[in-house]
């Protein structure tokens, strides 16, 4: 979910062979066949890296886990589509590929990248850490270089990485340029009971809950056209769902932008709003900062839910989402999401209880609604 | 507390007969071993060097060769980190740190938790956990322009096992005193560097393990001490050593180069390591 600042009444989108002591994928003894299948999905979707304009990795591990039947098309903005079913009045889901990261801007004398940002987060997080650059012709490894001063400010001067190349001959010999993309190593890693922690499951819990929604979808219930779109470039400006809204212009009754719900749960938040328990199912993004979902549309959703016993939350929370650019167009955006922790973070969390709870109601709408 | 840890839940790497120090020393820096609880990597070390102890300081001593002069080669073990302080009612963990304390912890130190992967070494397994972090989400204008912006410190360390009661937490075998670390993710770059939280003191007792393992032809007596505490109690683990195990007509401690010190991308050169393997087998055979 892309953070959103409001200055005067203005939203500006901007942004301020590795090892591992633990294991991957725990499988809990007591996890149940939905848990494990969700976690199927999702743990392949977090462990690609998919910075803002550069999401194909993501696109393609997507790809891979439709469904067979599936027939999928990319645009040339790089969202990925999949109709299903006919007629009117058609409705669209969306849920974004890329993650916050960085860009390399320049490469100094002495080897080292600089950077811009990719999205808003935390850059006191990256500061000191393992680095990744994504080259065209592969990884290279290196180091979020550690300030050498200012040690009394939370915040880090401007970051740079190191791959230990020595000069710019160096660095650019091992494949880096300016425009590559770059990451921390990341893992999805189970902790107790249901729940996950990861890097990027903003928004890769949508775009994993749209693939296992699709794969239990009753194609022969659906009463009308059925969109799913895995967008790009969320994170810099909604630029992908712009070009996805302008193509679709007036057609799509309904968009459900499927985006994290920030949850406050989390003893460092204030307790104002946001406060979406994780556990406790998909929550009804009622109102964030891009947009507001009509009331009668917020009932709606709780009746399909409570219909199929899907466990819903309503809620307000921070951010904007995809579908508000859909808006313009006269399209009614019913923004939904689940209760993630600590987002824009190395450790988001997350509770696999929620993906399958969102899944089944991407698939309750689809099929009902 | 029974430390029935696990402590060194590093990949399993196979040693070449002579020692391989790059190995060795990725190895190393996978293990956690906090000041004063680094009984599990002593014992993971034991497995390396048939005829070790662990004396009943916990320092792990191996003595080569015989007679005079007696000699001790040393290197500490130990690294800054963390315990468990109390458990929430809601399943949260505090922390308190352990080691460098007052003036020589590094300014940074705690805020390098904030927002990333730890491992809390429970009575029964290691628990990956992560240290709570505001959402960049729900700061958006709620903090002002030019608002103090204060380091992280371990009172705001909220560690989040995925548990939701205190309940859980002990059924994961966590209780208070349990150790703590960042979690250990070694990363390899450039030209044989090495990054790791304490990289600098595990690639020099990888280098000492190596010279170890290379069976120098030691000159009179040499005892090789891995020491526990030394950032602790005015390095009570080579005081110990010297008291149990002197007195020693010389002593040389093994240590290494780094940059980015005190960080979690602290960085040795492998290059380093190869240099301190040599010097440290001609230290002991006389040379």
């Amino acid at each position: 979910m892309r953070p959103v600042w409001r200055y005067s009444g203005r939203a500006v989108g901007t942004a301020a062979g590795l090892l591992t002591a633990l294991p991957l994928y725990r499988l809990s003894a007591q996890d149940s066949a939905r848990i494990s299948d969700a976690q199927s999905v999702l743990a392949p979707l977090v462990e690609a890296y998919g910075v803002s304009s550069a999401e194909g990795r993501v696109r393609e591990a997507v790809k891979q886990l439709l469904p067979a039947w599936v027939k999928s098309e990319t645009d040339t903005a790089g969202n990925l589509w999949v109709r299903v079913g006919q007629g009117g009045p058609v409705v669209a889901f969306i849920a974004h590929l890329d993650e916050i990261g960085f860009r390399v801007s320049g490469i100094r004398d002495d080897g080292t990248l600089e950077l811009e940002t990719r999205g808003g987060f935390f850059s006191s997080l990256f500061e000191a850490q393992p680095a990744l650059v994504h080259t065209d012709r592969g990884e290279v490894a290196g180091i979020f270089l550690p300030r050498d001063s200012g040690f009394t400010r939370r915040t880090p001067p401007p970051l740079r990485v190191d791959v230990g190349a020595g000069s710019r001959a160096g660095a650019m010999a091992r494949g880096v340029s300016p425009g590559a993309t770059v990451t921390m190593p990341k893992q999805y890693v189970r902790l107790a009971g249901t729940r996950a922690t990861g890097r990027s499951f903003d928004d890769r819990v949508g775009s994993a809950a749209q693939l296992l929604a699709l794969r239990r979808l009753d194609r022969a219930a659906l009463k009308h056209q059925v969109i799913f779109i895995w967008s790009v470039r969320e994170e810099i400006g909604l630029e992908g769902a712009e070009a996805a809204a302008a193509t679709l212009g007036m057609m799509p009754r309904r968009v459900y932008a499927i985006d994290t719900f920030v949850s406050a749960e989390s003893p460092l938040e204030p307790p104002n709003f946001a406060v979406a328990p994780i556990g406790r199912g998909a929550v009804a993004r009622a109102l964030d900062n891009s947009s507001v979902t009509p009331p009668a549309y917020v009932d709606s959703l709780v009746q399909v839910a409570r219909a199929r016993g899907v466990a819903l939350q309503v809620g307000t929370t921070n951010g904007g989402n995809d579908g508000s650019v859909f808006t313009p167009y006269g399209v009614v955006d019913v923004a939904i999401g689940w209760p993630l922790r600590y987002s824009h973070s190395p450790v988001e969390v997350v509770d696999l209880k929620d993906v399958v709870s969102l899944a089944d109601l991407i698939r309750a709408v689809a099929e009902t609604w | 507390m029974v430390l029935t840890l696990v402590l060194s839940l590093g990949p399993t790497v196979r040693l070449s007969a002579q020692g391989d120090v790059d190995r060795l020393a990725i190895r190393f820096a996978s293990m956690t071993a906090v000041t004063g609880l680094e009984q599990a990597m002593v014992d993971s070390l034991r497995a390396l060097f048939p005829g070790s102890t662990r004396d009943q300081a916990g320092n792990l001593t191996l003595t080569l060769g015989r007679g005079s002069p007696k000699r001790l080669c040393t290197c500490p073990l130990d690294e800054v980190g963390y315990v468990v302080g109390n458990i929430l009612p809601d399943g949260f963990l505090l922390l308190r740190r352990v080691g460098g304390g007052g003036r020589t912890a590094p300014p940074l130190l705690d805020q390098e938790l904030e927002g990333h992967r730890v491992t809390v070494f429970g009575t029964r397994s290691a628990v990956p956990g992560v240290v709570a972090v505001r959402s960049t989400h729900l700061t958006r204008g709620r903090v002002a322009t030019g608002a103090p912006d204060p380091v992280f410190t371990v009172d705001n360390a909220y560690v989040d096992v995925g548990a939701s009661s205190a309940a859980e937490v002990q059924a994961l075998g966590i209780a208070v005193l349990a150790p703590v670390s960042l979690a250990k993710r070694p990363q390899l770059y450039g030209e044989r560097l090495l990054a790791a939280p304490a990289a600098g003191r595990r690639a020099a007792c990888a280098a000492l393990a190596a010279a170890v393992q290379a069976k120098p032809k030691v000159k009179g007596t040499v005892v090789v001490a891995f020491t526990v505490q030394s950032l602790y109690a005015s390095n009570a683990g080579l005081a110990s050593v010297k008291a149990l195990l002197g007195p020693f007509d010389d002593t040389k401690t093994a240590a290494l180069p780094a940059r980015y010190m005190d960080t979690a991308v602290e960085t040795v050169a492998f290059a380093d390591a190869d240099k301190l393997v040599r010097e440290m087998t001609q230290w002991m055979e006389g040379r």
